[in-house]
């Protein structure tokens, strides 16, 4: 009996034409919890006031360096 | 499989039938939903369909029982469905699961239009023969268990669409399901979508509808089943109080609404929208969906950022979004050449989920920080100087970070930083020379979109 080999690569090739990799889980019906913790940590992953004046790191030092450097390479 | 006698068949298949009629007439969705629940590969399905494999005469017993015989039209091509779906021949099952589901639909929509019966739904339902007992049984369809029911439904239709997709496509067939899924739903929520208690129900096809859509890469269509929700006022953020049981699930589902549409808004670029919606699918997202989460923020992070606010860095290691870290750093330092790095390093990733255009253009704000970084660094050594920027020294900085251009192009991209308000000043164009405001020279955005 001749077994049947199924081209499982070639089928997944052609079905990565209508893949969303980002597909959303189905939620679970009546699972409850409370999203006040949550929505606390929510505040707390952005920041918005990171645009600051601080040139103290390594980026600033370096550009300073090269702006400073009149001898340019150029 | 192991041996299955004709009278273990018959006794599975019958109390099958029987737990299905008193789930309906009970009105019990947490015993009916797995009934429908084809693709969920339970024990107790399973061994239904080693049953129907054996008992090849199920329909009779669907007729046979009185009870069974009044839902026959939704059960003989539910159990036809169980059967294939076992058997692995998903195509079949797909057929005669939208069979079953179109039934169970029209019983449904009957009763809402049964409120003032028309001849015309009279007489379809009294072709079928059933209808003083579906009148009886779906009288309360409005409830939540029936909702529920219809959430499994749903998303059942969609996932054995796929399946035979997958199917007819390694066949070399041409695979139509999940098109015919789409359409299929788009009906059921034609029907749904109104006032009352049916939103919930339209809420949950409208999810499923969202994900063929975007599977098919046909999102376009989701505009008519947005603007059906959205101007049906289908549901509103706080009507539906959160502790309330019957409405977590509506809150669920409006969190995978949330979730699509706000993706739809970063393709259109209304980040302001996106960012409301996909803040919303965050911050009530299930805290046991981590995948669900990282999701949402493989949206929200590009559109927080283009609007200039940073993801923080535990935020990204978190949900593993590394790739977003290094674009980050790059606005954080104004660092041109790692934002280009970065951009070029996950390109596929971007372009895949369709941020790739929205990262770019953060190019601007990158360099906004790096002429402020010249600007800090000059101030520091000359105050008195500082206002006056050498376009001299931003193509120096530009050489440094390996980036050639001349002194045109830089005072183009001074222009447009000028044009969309992110720096405020004027160019001195005989003399080289950014001159900026003494009040607040490089404007935040504050979380609005640049040139806003």
């Amino acid at each position: 009996m001749a077994t049947e080999v199924k081209p499982a690569a070639a089928e997944d090739a052609k079905m990565d034409l209508f893949e969303d990799d980002d597909e959303f889980e189905e939620f679970e019906i009546d699972q409850e919890w409370d999203d006040k913790e949550e929505g606390k940590e929510a505040l707390q992953q952005w920041e918005d006031d990171w645009d600051d004046d601080d040139v103290n790191d390594d980026f600033s030092l370096q550009l300073r360096r090269e702006l400073e450097n009149k001898s340019a390479k150029s | 499989m192991a041996y299955l006698s004709m009278g273990e068949a018959h006794r599975r298949i019958t109390d099958y039938l029987s737990r299905f009629s008193d789930a309906v007439s009970s009105q019990d969705a947490a015993v009916l939903s797995p009934l429908l629940a084809v693709s969920s590969n339970s024990a107790s399905l399973q061994s239904l369909a080693d049953a129907l494999n054996v008992f090849q005469d199920s329909n009779r017993l669907v007729g046979q029982m009185e009870r069974s015989s009044q839902l026959a039209e939704i059960l003989s091509p539910l159990l036809r469905c169980i059967q294939s779906y076992r058997l692995g021949r998903f195509a079949d099952a797909y057929v005669a699961l939208e069979k079953a589901a179109k039934y169970y639909f029209v019983f449904f929509f009957c009763l809402f239009v049964s409120k003032i019966p028309t001849l015309f739904w009279f007489m379809t339902v009294w072709r079928w023969g059933f209808f003083s007992a579906f009148l009886q049984e779906f009288r309360n369809w409005e409830t939540p268990w029936a909702m529920e029911a219809l959430y499994t439904l749903a998303l059942e239709i969609r996932l054995l669409a796929e399946k035979a997709d997958r199917e007819l496509a390694s066949s070399g067939k041409n695979p139509e399901k999940l098109q015919g899924a789409g359409s299929f739903l788009m009906r059921v929520f034609g029907a749904l979508a109104g006032k009352g208690p049916k939103r919930a129900g339209a809420l949950y096809v409208a999810c499923q509808l969202f994900k063929v859509y975007f599977k098919l890469g046909t999102v376009h269509l989701c505009r008519s089943v947005i603007r059906s929700i959205e101007t049906a006022r289908i549901f509103d953020f706080e009507e539906f109080p959160v502790k309330d049981k019957s409405t977590c699930n509506v809150n669920l589902a409006q969190v995978t609404y949330m979730y699509y549409t706000g993706r739809l808004e970063v393709y259109n670029e209304n980040f302001l929208v996106a960012d409301q919606k996909l803040t919303y699918a965050l911050m009530h997202c299930s805290p046991r969906k981590e995948t669900n989460k990282r999701m949402i923020l493989k949206y929200l992070i590009p559109v927080k950022l283009s609007i200039g606010i940073l993801p923080k860095q535990w935020l990204i290691e978190k949900y593993n979004l590394i790739e977003y870290g290094e674009v980050v750093n790059a606005l954080k330092k104004g660092d041109l050449r790692l934002l280009r790095q970065a951009l070029r390093e996950h390109e596929d990733r971007f372009l895949r989920s369709g941020v790739y255009l929205v990262l770019e253009k953060l190019e601007l704000l990158v360099y906004q920080r790096l002429i402020k970084k010249i600007y800090v660094l000059q101030k520091q050594k000359d105050p008195s100087k500082a206002h006056q920027v050498k376009l001299e020294n931003i193509v120096k900085a530009l050489k440094w970070l390996e980036l050639d251009m001349d002194i045109d192009e830089v005072e183009c991209i001074v222009a447009i930083l000028i044009y969309k308000n992110l720096i405020k000043g004027y160019i001195a164009h005989k003399s080289k020379v950014v001159v900026l405001s003494k009040q607040d020279p490089f404007p935040k955005l504050n979380g609005k979109p640049v040139g806003s």
